[in-house]
């Protein structure tokens, strides 16, 4: 069997802390192969358990062959082996052994006493026990029945490990016996005779025993002395005295269930006169029976008296009720009494952990409870050869936490088990990030902070948050949401076009782009896409993510800003646009307002007051015709043009079509193998402008230019191989011909993929047809959406944003005047003089994007520096950084680290990059901040983030890693 | 006329024709040709535009140029395919009551609950199944012996193909207990048969042999009876008894007997398991009691996990209706599916497919979804047919169509895995004994009520044809002008 690491959840601290400790000392071995199958396991501190021996700073645990072959601090690796570190805050543990279990479903027999019931047979071999597992319980006792006098054998068996695996350490472990409340309602035994008849008749139903504590100590005592050869008239079934004579031969200690004090000591005499060995199972009153149990050399399994995923248990209301008790454990550790801790037959033995820290109340040592949960159980159920605590020659069984076991908020790291397993590593998605400083974006930081992330969403933000089951826990130096840049073209692929207002940004989205996933990894996991240029009527700005593999997941909000520009090469012309563009708006914002407001007061007609049916039906009728008259009229149009089809394909030569759009084919250019081949065309009268994209011909974008006459198109542009020269024809959709680069000649055959210049990566996701409301008499028009209108009404509502360019401090105020009349907030962009204003812009703008020159001279003096984002950041007007790049952007968090380094607070340069970018976009609705609710996009820093030596260690866009 | 009315039709018809016609129905000595466009032998090649001839209910030739014998009913059909009827190899229905009540009955017997009217036979009748395993129920510990049965006859002789077929024995908890009291159940009784055949056996040997004494005073040759003695156990078994030969054979209870003749290896065991622990149980008692040689396990739910073990210990297995298992990944939720047969096809075990009676599975179906899934057709067809039938040991009588064989031929309409299918006739044992033009319950289903079988209405009022809103009457008088019209023609 070779020892396998079958569970790993990752845990950063293995990034952090192995660099150095995973390479393995060069060793004198002479054969390294033969080590092959040895791992060193290493971690801060490791409880072997035995004699409460902890090491801590360090130690190293050698397996091999699923067997312990050496434990310590000095342990040398041999080399060749394989090293694995979880790092100083890693807890080692021996895996864990759950003294009781309900695994298999234990039921009971008819019989009161039933010893030929093997526990063992009810082990499923094939069965998952992933749930234990996780929790690092490794082994578990098999209960054969429950609720009987004498239930049957109880087993012990491994929880880990295939079918074939050698996982029973005691298939007869103990006779699993009951003198308690539940071995008292044992039913009468009844079975038919064969055959009945008429002479022996239908028999009448057997009772048994027991159904006080009385009646069980007397059915014990009369079961020993059958098994001890006394006379049996068959009243406790055939054989059991046989079996039982096996059993007590064999010496097998009796575990018996006793819960109150006269239970307990009903056991223990009937295990004093009978010379049995005994072990006391749940033992709840233990504590004031604590002296006498601890002198008999009685061992005790406590059951934590709890029933999870239940209603509160009602235990009576008179004076003698039974409550449950905790503070047994305390009791019999001080007496010195041998006691190990199990889930009560409520619980998994998933709980054990939390068993053991419920039964810890009063102070009970953590070394102690962590026995108790491990090698105590090993001993009393007798399998503590192989199990139950880390030492040279025992099964390699070890659980890895957090922090120590016993204590809750510690987490299972890893599991290690020998032998095969049909247990597999998995992830549940949840990632607790535990750092010792968080920045939450607005300002506020976290000393030490945690964050939980589930299903792409931030849970909970705290000092200490949950830790869902199989959560992965991270720890780090710093971390903080992910940054925005809040202008960049990431994505555009060097085109310099501009597109029509209302296009829409999404569609150039590509998933799982490279460059854009290495912008991820530097920490920028927002970026506000825009074109080169801008246009009259403005440029769409979208807010997109720039890892993901689901588009729409990557989207954050599309369009979320408009790009005006104030500032012309006129100064004359100045604004003189934008304020005509405002002028519509308003009026447009108007009409909505107006809608809205009629709508608000207009009040619907009362079901059943609707027009008499009759007119009703003239009128559908009517519509009807109508409708009919327009699909006639349709069909003839339709007619028509297919009539001009025809005559033009009865013309000689088809008049030749601009080629303008998008083409696609597949080049193979030796010695390279075959690939992609974009041509993006736009063709004006005959005159082409466009790019080609093909990794083999040209490492970057080529730009081409050329003609087209009719049919014949030449173009040229120069790649970074050199001149690329393309020849070739139209017909149809598709461009033949060849392409030449020096010496290389490429036969090419194009297809077009889209008519449109602007580059259609996926196809455009159609909206179903809302179905159109019956209109209602009366009820008020709703006006149409505009696109090119609808972000001025959005910002205006503050749900969207403007962004404008412009630059002298006198258009700056006009601007802002003419956007304030409007009822809108603008985020000036470059606004080179606006450091002069500050007094004047406070709480008129959204916000400021500087140009990247963070140190300013001005030109006038040329000798005055000055750090202009940390000035209108101090007047307290909230600033953004960007990018004014594509990849570009990865350069983000240098431009924040170099302004803070030439005196811009640390706080708000965090905040520029993350909430104030957020909010003055209007995307602070799902990024900007770490905060319940919001996407989780979060970075994780071995230090302080805008330290320019911080590292990026980890980033989480909506919860997944980029990796 | 020889054909005989299909039992469909002779359940419907009054008990008294049912009488007249089950003598003929099962004399059997007809002789009969069937020529049909194509037949699927199951053993070698098919087959088109064949002849089967069967003579005294056995296959007498098949082939293409066989001539049908000039005095033999000739049943030509060249629109249809000839198959070998369907045997499916376990099943618990067609019993008035599948579980007994007491735990541990090997002495029961499913003759006694074999019910020949059933419907539950007619049902099979119609789906081309030829011949079935009926054993006991899955809620016991040692269930009775089964029998294997054609679906015609009057009375469970008639029916009988074989009796005694095998023991039914479940390996898996029943509702309401555990595996731990399940496998102490199955344990304790193999224990107390040898805990009873050894103080027999001693008492024997003590001289209180009262059978012999009494055989003597009778008359009576015990030394016949002695010879009768079966081997004693073979090979490895580890369940060996001293004198096995010595057991007086004429003095085993009757309750322990078929438990004694499964040891003894003369008796065929069937193991319901539902999971794959519970396989490991089953092996564990058929290994420990030597009879891992004449085990075939029914399996159902995750038992194809334990294939390993099933292909080690070498036994067949039946397996249950549901092919696509489906298990969820306990964290992830995540469903995974496992086509059941391909497991055994890859550990090379030999299956075969029941239906569980279900009329949706049929045994047809569960061939064509194991095509589907990737089986290779002619292995599917023959876990329907041949490896059915040489899991029930029946391969030299049933499950395919050649020379010598029985008699049981069903006629399709079509390719036996197509969904379009149908059962046209099917003849057993040279009999013809289900003609689907004749199956007026099948006509009834699909084509809804006749009108003709409509109770006439008696209201007193005039007839008024529900459609129409007329009075039927008119009609009929239209009718009779007709008819006189034509009289006059004529």
């Amino acid at each position: 069997m070779v020892s396998t690491l079958f569970y790993v959840a990752p845990i950063a601290a293995l990034s952090f802390f192995t660099a150095a400790a995973s390479f393995a000392k060069p060793s004198t071995a002479d054969n390294p192969a033969s080590n092959n199958a040895t791992v060193a396991i290493q971690a801060g501190t490791i409880h072997l358990v035995e004699n409460g021996t902890v090491l801590e700073g360090g130690a190293t645990i050698l397996v091999r062959g699923g067997k312990i072959v050496a434990v310590g601090k000095d342990v040398e690796v041999p080399a060749g082996a394989r090293v694995i570190d979880y790092g100083a805050d890693a807890v080692i543990v021996p895996g864990l052994v759950a003294a009781d279990s309900n695994y298999g479903a234990p039921r009971p027999s008819e019989r009161t006493a039933d010893p030929f019931i093997r526990a063992i047979d009810n082990f499923d071999p094939y069965a998952s026990f992933v749930f234990a597992l996780q929790e690092g319980v490794t082994t578990a006792y098999f209960a054969p029945a429950r609720g009987r006098l004498i239930a049957g054998q109880g087993a012990v068996v491994k929880l880990s490990g295939g079918p074939d695996g050698d996982r029973v350490l005691s298939d007869s472990a103990v006779i699993h016996a009951s003198i308690g409340e539940d071995a008292r309602n044992t039913p009468g035994y009844w079975q038919p005779p064969v055959p009945a008849t008429i002479d022996t008749g239908m028999g009448v139903e057997q009772q048994q025993l027991p159904k006080s504590l009385m009646g069980a100590i007397v059915a014990l005592d009369e079961l020993l002395a059958i098994a001890k050869g006394g006379p049996d008239n068959g009243e406790y079934g055939r054989g059991v005295g046989a079996k039982l004579r096996e059993l007590v031969e064999a010496k097998k200690p009796w575990r018996i269930g006793a819960d109150s004090e006269a239970e307990i000591r009903a056991a223990l005499d009937f295990a004093k006169k009978n010379g049995i060995p005994l072990i006391l199972d749940g033992a709840n009153g233990a504590a004031s029976l604590a002296k006498e149990i601890a002198k008999s050399g009685v061992p005790v399994i406590l059951d934590a008296p709890f029933s999870p995923n239940q209603s509160g248990r009602d235990f009576g209301k008179g004076r003698d009720a039974e409550w449950p008790r905790y503070d047994a454990a305390v009791a019999l550790a001080k007496a010195g009494a041998k006691f190990a801790i199990a889930p009560s037959s409520m619980m998994s033995a998933s709980d054990l952990r939390f068993a053991a820290a419920l039964m810890s109340r009063g102070g009970l040592d953590p070394e102690i409870a962590l026995r108790a949960i491990t090698l105590s159980p090993a001993e009393i159920l007798g399998v503590a050869d192989r199990v139950g605590s880390i030492s040279v020659g025992k099964d390699a069984d070890l659980a890895v936490f957090s922090g120590n076991p016993v204590e809750s908020g510690s987490s299972l790291v890893a599991l290690w088990s020998e032998g095969d397993t049909s247990f597999k590593a998995y992830e549940t998605g949840s990632v607790v990030v535990h750092v010792d400083e968080l920045f939450l974006g607005n300002g506020e930081t976290l000393a030490p902070g945690e964050i939980l992330m589930e299903k792409g969403k931030i849970v909970d933000i705290g000092r200490r948050v949950g830790r869902p089951s199989g959560a992965v826990v991270v720890k780090g130096g710093a971390a903080m949401p992910g940054m925005i840049d809040a202008l960049g073209h990431l994505g555009l692929e060097g085109s310099t076009r501009v597109p029509a207002t209302r296009f829409e940004m999404k569609r150039i989205v590509e998933p799982g782009d490279l460059a854009d996933r290495r912008v991820a990894k530097t920490g920028v996991t927002t970026v506000v896409l825009t074109p080169r240029g801008i246009s009259r009527t403005g440029a769409p700005m979208m807010a997109y993510k720039p890892a993901g593999d689901d588009v729409d997941k990557m989207v954050v909000a599309d369009p979320c800003a408009l790009r005006l520009q104030w500032t012309e090469r006129n100064r004359r012309e100045s604004g003189k646009a934008v304020r005509e563009t405002l002028q519509k708006a308003v009026e447009y914002a108007k009409k909505w307002a107006e809608y809205q407001d009629k709508l608000a007061k207009w009040t619907p007609p009362p079901a059943g007051a609707t027009a008499p049916a009759k007119d009703a039906d003239a009128k559908k009728e009517g519509d009807a015709d109508k409708k009919d008259a327009d699909a006639k009229k349709e069909g003839e149009g339709d007619k028509k043009e297919e009539k001009k089809d025809a005559k033009k394909k009865k013309g000689e030569e088809e008049p030749a079509k601009p080629i303008t759009g998008a083409w696609e084919t597949k080049v193979t250019v030796p010695p390279f193998a075959e690939t992609r081949l974009r041509l993006y065309l736009n063709d004006e009268d005959g005159k082409i402008s466009g790019s080609l994209r093909c990794d083999t011909l040209s490492s970057s974008l080529v730009q081409l230019t050329g003609t087209r006459d009719k049919h014949k198109v030449t173009l040229a542009g120069e790649g970074s191989n050199g001149p690329i020269a393309i020849e070739g024809e139209t017909a149809e959709n598709k461009l033949k011909g060849k392409i030449t680069l020096g010496e290389t000649k490429i036969d090419f055959e194009a297809t077009q993929v889209s008519t449109e210049y602007e580059i259609v990566r996926r196809s455009e996701v159609r909206k179903p047809k809302e179905e159109k409301k019956p209109e209602v008499k009366g009820e008020p028009r709703a006006p149409g959406v505009d696109p090119e209108l609808e972000p001025f009404r959005k910002a205006m509502m503050n749900e969207g944003a403007i962004v404008v360019g412009v630059d002298r401090e006198d258009e700056i105020l006009d601007c802002v005047d003419a956007f304030n009349d409007a009822g809108i907030h603008p985020i000036l962009f470059g606004a080179n003089d606006a450091y002069k204003v500050v007094d004047k812009l406070r709480g008129r703008v959204a916000g400021i994007l500087l140009t990247q020159r963070v140190i300013y001279t001005e030109p006038k003096t040329g000798a005055q520096k000055r750090n202009r984002y940390a000035e209108i950041a101090a007047a307290g007007i909230p600033i953004a950084f960007h990018s004014d790049a594509e990849e570009g952007a990865a350069d983000l968090p240098l431009i924040a680290a170099y302004a803070v380094s030439q005196g811009m607070s640390p706080t708000a340069a965090l905040r520029a990059l993350t909430l104030d970018a957020a909010k003055m976009l209007a995307i602070d609705s799902r990024v900007g901040a770490l905060e319940p609710g919001l996407d989780a996009d979060v970075v994780l820093f071995d230090r302080s983030p805008l330290d320019a030596s911080a590292t990026v260690m980890r980033v989480w866009v909506n919860g997944k890693e980029v990796r | 006329m020889w054909i005989r009315t299909t039992r469909a039709t002779a359940q419907l018809t009054v008990l008294a024709s049912m009488f007249l016609l089950a003598p003929e129905a099962l004399a059997g000595n007809g002789k009969i040709a069937i020529k049909c466009g194509r037949i699927i032998t199951q053993a070698g090649a098919d087959i088109e535009n064949g002849v089967i001839v069967i003579e005294e209910g056995r296959i007498r030739a098949i082939g293409k140029d066989d001539k049908a014998p000039w005095d033999a009913e000739v049943l030509d059909h060249p629109e249809l395919t000839a198959f070998p009827g369907y045997v499916e190899a376990h099943s618990f229905r067609g019993m008035d009551r599948p579980n007994e009540n007491i735990e541990v009955a090997p002495f029961l017997d499913v003759r006694d609950s074999i019910d020949p009217i059933n419907f539950y036979f007619e049902d099979v009748l119609r789906q081309g199944i030829t011949t079935l395993n009926i054993q006991q129920g899955p809620l016991c510990v040692i269930g009775g012996q089964g029998r294997v049965v054609k679906p015609v006859g009057l009375t469970v002789e008639e029916m009988t193909v074989r009796p005694q077929s095998g023991l039914k024995i479940v390996a898996s908890a029943r509702p309401g207990r555990s595996r731990a009291t399940q496998a102490q159940a199955l344990r304790k009784a193999f224990g107390e048969l040898r805990t009873y055949l050894e103080k027999l056996v001693q008492d024997k040997k003590d001289g209180k042999d009262y059978a012999k004494r009494e055989a003597l005073f009778q008359g009576r040759d015990m030394e016949k009876e002695e010879n009768k003695k079966g081997r004693a156990m073979e090979g490895n078994a580890p369940w060996k008894l001293a004198d096995f030969e010595s057991i007086p054979r004429g003095e085993v209870d009757e309750k322990q007997e078929p438990l004694l003749r499964l040891v003894e290896g003369k008796l065929m065991a069937f193991v319901q398991c539902d999971s794959a622990v519970a396989v490991s149980m089953a092996l564990e008692i058929a290994r420990g009691n030597g009879f891992l040689a004449n085990t075939v396990l029914v399996i159902d739910g995750d038992s194809w996990k334990a294939a390993d073990a099933i292909a080690e210990a070498g036994v067949s297995v039946v397996l249950g209706p549901n092919l696509l298992f489906v298990e969820r990944d306990p964290i992830t939720g995540k469903e995974i599916e496992t086509f059941v047969p391909k497991v055994f096809h890859d550990k090379k075990i030999r299956y075969a497919l029941q239906s569980l009676n279900s009329t949706a599975q049929s045994l047809w179906y569960q061939a064509a979804t194991c095509v589907g899934y990737g089986i290779e057709r002619k292995e599917a067809l023959d876990a329907v047919t041949k490896t059915s039938a040489d899991i029930l040991r029946l391969g030299k009588r049933v499950g395919s169509l050649e020379a010598g064989k029985d008699g049981n031929v069903i006629l399709l309409s079509g390719d036996p895995l197509a969904v379009t299918t149908t059962v046209q006739y099917v003849v057993i044992e040279g009999n013809l004994v289900y003609d689907r033009s004749k199956d007026v319950r099948a006509r009834h289903l699909l084509e809804g009520i006749e009108q003709n079988n409509a109770a006439p209405a008696n209201t007193g009022e005039e007839p008024v044809d529900p459609h129409s809103g007329k009075k039927i009457e008119d009609a009929k008088k239209k009718d009779a002008s007709d008819d006189k019209g034509e009289k006059k023609k004529d």
